[in-house]
């Protein structure tokens, strides 16, 4: 009795810890995203209106924003420019990023330089402030070595035409190559903690049991750290369908539209030119339903517990018999 | 270790394949990462040419400016600073204002997001699974969607233009919260807890003098990603903040060489501090049990 009192004394100090997140939350990103779902259904035009009315009580259809943006050409665009670019990007990322940490972090090939490679990966989100001027070199290099490629092949033939390697020279390949530089250092180091996070002595015991690597990675190292896995993804989603700076770089008024991401469609419509805030803000609900839904998707697979679901199930079945028996 | 692992010559063969493999790809990848950095501080040390078109407008039609190493690397940076002082005061004032919303902002994220985590994980109390929950689901809402309803807001109340209107929302940081729930639980044990307590230590105490420093690795990486995120943000404040004064160094822009000097310095010497004690096994903890 007396250890329940002493834990019923610290309870109040859970609620006090929580109390500054909760209200900052509520204040600073709960109300703007309430906010946010109603104006998808007011009308709120022209710069600095901060006067939202509610569409059926001027006479509108409910669902007018929705329509407007799913009837544009540059939304549909957009849409599909931020998944190609997002898979595009983070396909190989994760590859690269899995197959190396995977590597590094093995003991049997106790490679050295671990912390080396690690700063060395990671620089380009420190210097991510000048993308710029360094995202600048990065471009020269790059073609530098495509056009020699293309020349080489003009030359030589191999039955591959100039034209076929057009792509490589677009401003979408270098975006993608851009986002991959960029971001590649962050999922880098938080796989390298997920797997530096797994007990030692259960890659001890696979070895034992004679597992080869590919074996350890895919039955042993990648369920340890599901926890981790989901953090990496959530971050990869948000950063990838909520990418805009880099795009941005290649110039803003593309008639065809190659580098125009969603977020990018929303800016223009809320705060460059447009002001249509409504509109942006059933943008804004659209590109929330798709976060939630592919964040869902990840959790069912990679959080969510099966088994504990299933005895919870038992439990409550049981518990209503008992009170029906009673 | 190496008796009782299989000593196959096949197997050892494909080892040092595998190695090779991983160094040069590594390798690779570091040249190729750092090559455009490198070449950026090179910059520093080149000279201003501008390229007139010729007499009758062959080669193009505007004049353009290319930069050159010369002979002369050290007095082209003397050069180049001397200007860069003479014609850019308001960078200054960018890097003033970047200092005072990023180092509070991410003082206020890695402190409650740690405080917050903790009280996940040390007490008992009733929203507290519900709340977790809570937590996992926000994760997945970045900021930037509700832009449009923050801009309201602020437009509403009359602050546009005020720095604390981007460190405040800076306490609410669930992926921070996430992460930090997730070392802690590794972590974490209440015996420590429980002996504090008995030594008569506050709770505000036992959170600031051993969780804290219990949770070192989880902060030091939290900070760097917390840091360059606030530092290098302009999304939300080139919509409120709209006067030359109060504007953060990513939104006075520029395309000089010293733009790029105060925009990578600070983030590198966050890095610096904070590299050593970098997430490097979540399992490291104070007890072990």
């Amino acid at each position: 009795m007396s250890k329940n009192n002493l834990t019923k004394r610290y309870t109040k100090w859970g609620y006090i810890f929580v109390l500054p997140f909760v209200i900052a939350f509520l204040v600073f990103h709960f109300r703007p995203l309430i906010n946010t779902f109603y104006y998808a259904f007011c009308y709120l035009k022209h710069a600095g209106n901060t006067n939202p009315e509610f569409l059926p009580s001027i006479g509108q259809p409910l669902f007018k924003n929705f329509k407007e943006i799913f009837s544009a050409v540059s939304f549909r665009d957009a849409l599909i420019n931020t998944f190609f670019f997002f898979i595009a990007s983070a396909v190989p990322e994760w590859l690269l990023a899995f197959w190396l940490a995977a590597t590094i972090t093995d003991r049997r090939l106790k490679i050295k330089g671990r912390t080396l490679f690690k700063t060395a990966f990671f620089f380009p989100k420190l210097v991510q402030g000048t993308t710029v001027s360094v995202g600048g070199h990065l471009l020269s290099s790059i073609a530098t070595f495509v056009s020699l490629t293309a020349v080489a092949l003009a030359m030589d033939g191999f039955g591959i035409e100039f034209e076929d390697l057009e792509f490589f020279m677009s401003v979408r390949f270098f975006i993608i190559i851009l986002t991959v530089f960029m971001h590649f250092g962050i999922t880098f180091i938080y796989v390298i903690a997920g797997i530096t996070g797994i007990p030692v002595e259960v890659f001890e015991a696979a070895e034992i049991d004679g597992a080869n690597r590919i074996q350890t990675f895919f039955r042993v190292t990648i369920p340890c750290m599901k926890p981790m896995l989901f953090f990496i993804t959530v971050v990869s989603v948000v950063d990838g369908l909520g990418m805009n700076e880099i795009p941005s770089y290649f110039g803003a008024y593309d008639t065809l539209r190659r580098n125009l991401t969603l977020m990018i469609y929303l800016n223009n419509q809320a705060f460059m030119g447009s002001y249509a805030y409504d509109k942006a803000s059933a943008a804004s609900l659209i590109l929330l339903s798709m976060f939630v839904a592919i964040a869902a998707v990840v959790y069912y697979f990679l959080l969510y517990d099966k088994d504990e679901a299933r005895l919870k199930k038992l439990q409550r079945a049981e518990r209503k018999a008992m009170k029906k028996g009673a | 270790m190496s008796e009782n692992t299989l000593t196959n010559t096949e197997l050892k063969k494909k080892d040092i394949k595998l190695k090779i493999s991983v160094y040069i790809v590594s390798i690779l990848l570091t040249l190729m990462i750092l090559w455009p950095i490198i070449m950026m501080l090179v910059d520093n040390f080149t000279s201003e040419v501008t390229i007139v078109p010729g007499p009758y407008g062959t080669y193009q039609e505007q004049s353009k400016t290319v930069y050159f190493m010369t002979q002369h690397p050290f007095r082209d940076f003397a050069k180049n600073w001397t200007r860069f002082a003479r014609d850019h005061q308001g960078l200054f004032v960018g890097l003033k204002n970047s200092l005072i919303v990023t180092v509070p902002s991410t003082i206020f994220t890695l402190y409650f997001s740690a405080l917050t985590a903790y009280a996940i994980t040390a007490y008992e109390w009733k929203l507290k699974k519900v709340f977790d929950k809570f937590i996992i689901v926000v994760m997945m809402i970045p900021n930037t969607i509700s832009t449009v309803g923050f801009y309201q807001l602020v437009y509403k109340y009359g602050l546009v233009n005020r720095l604390s209107m981007l460190i405040l929302p800076a306490i609410a940081a669930p992926m921070t919260v996430f992460f930090m729930r997730m070392y802690l639980q590794a972590t974490f044990s209440m015996e420590i807890v429980e002996s504090a307590r008995l030594d008569g230590a506050g709770e505000f105490r036992i959170f600031n003098q051993i969780i804290l420093p219990m949770l070192k690795p989880a902060i030091a990486t939290q900070a760097i990603f917390a840091f360059v995120t606030n530092w290098t943000n302009s999304y939300v404040p080139h919509i409120i903040l709209l006067d030359a004064e109060v504007m953060t160094l990513p939104l006075i822009g520029g395309y000089t060489i010293w733009f790029s000097y105060a925009s990578f310095i600070p983030p590198i010497i966050v890095y610096a501090l904070c590299s050593k004690h970098i997430v490097e096994g979540v399992a490291l903890g104070s007890v072990k049990n």
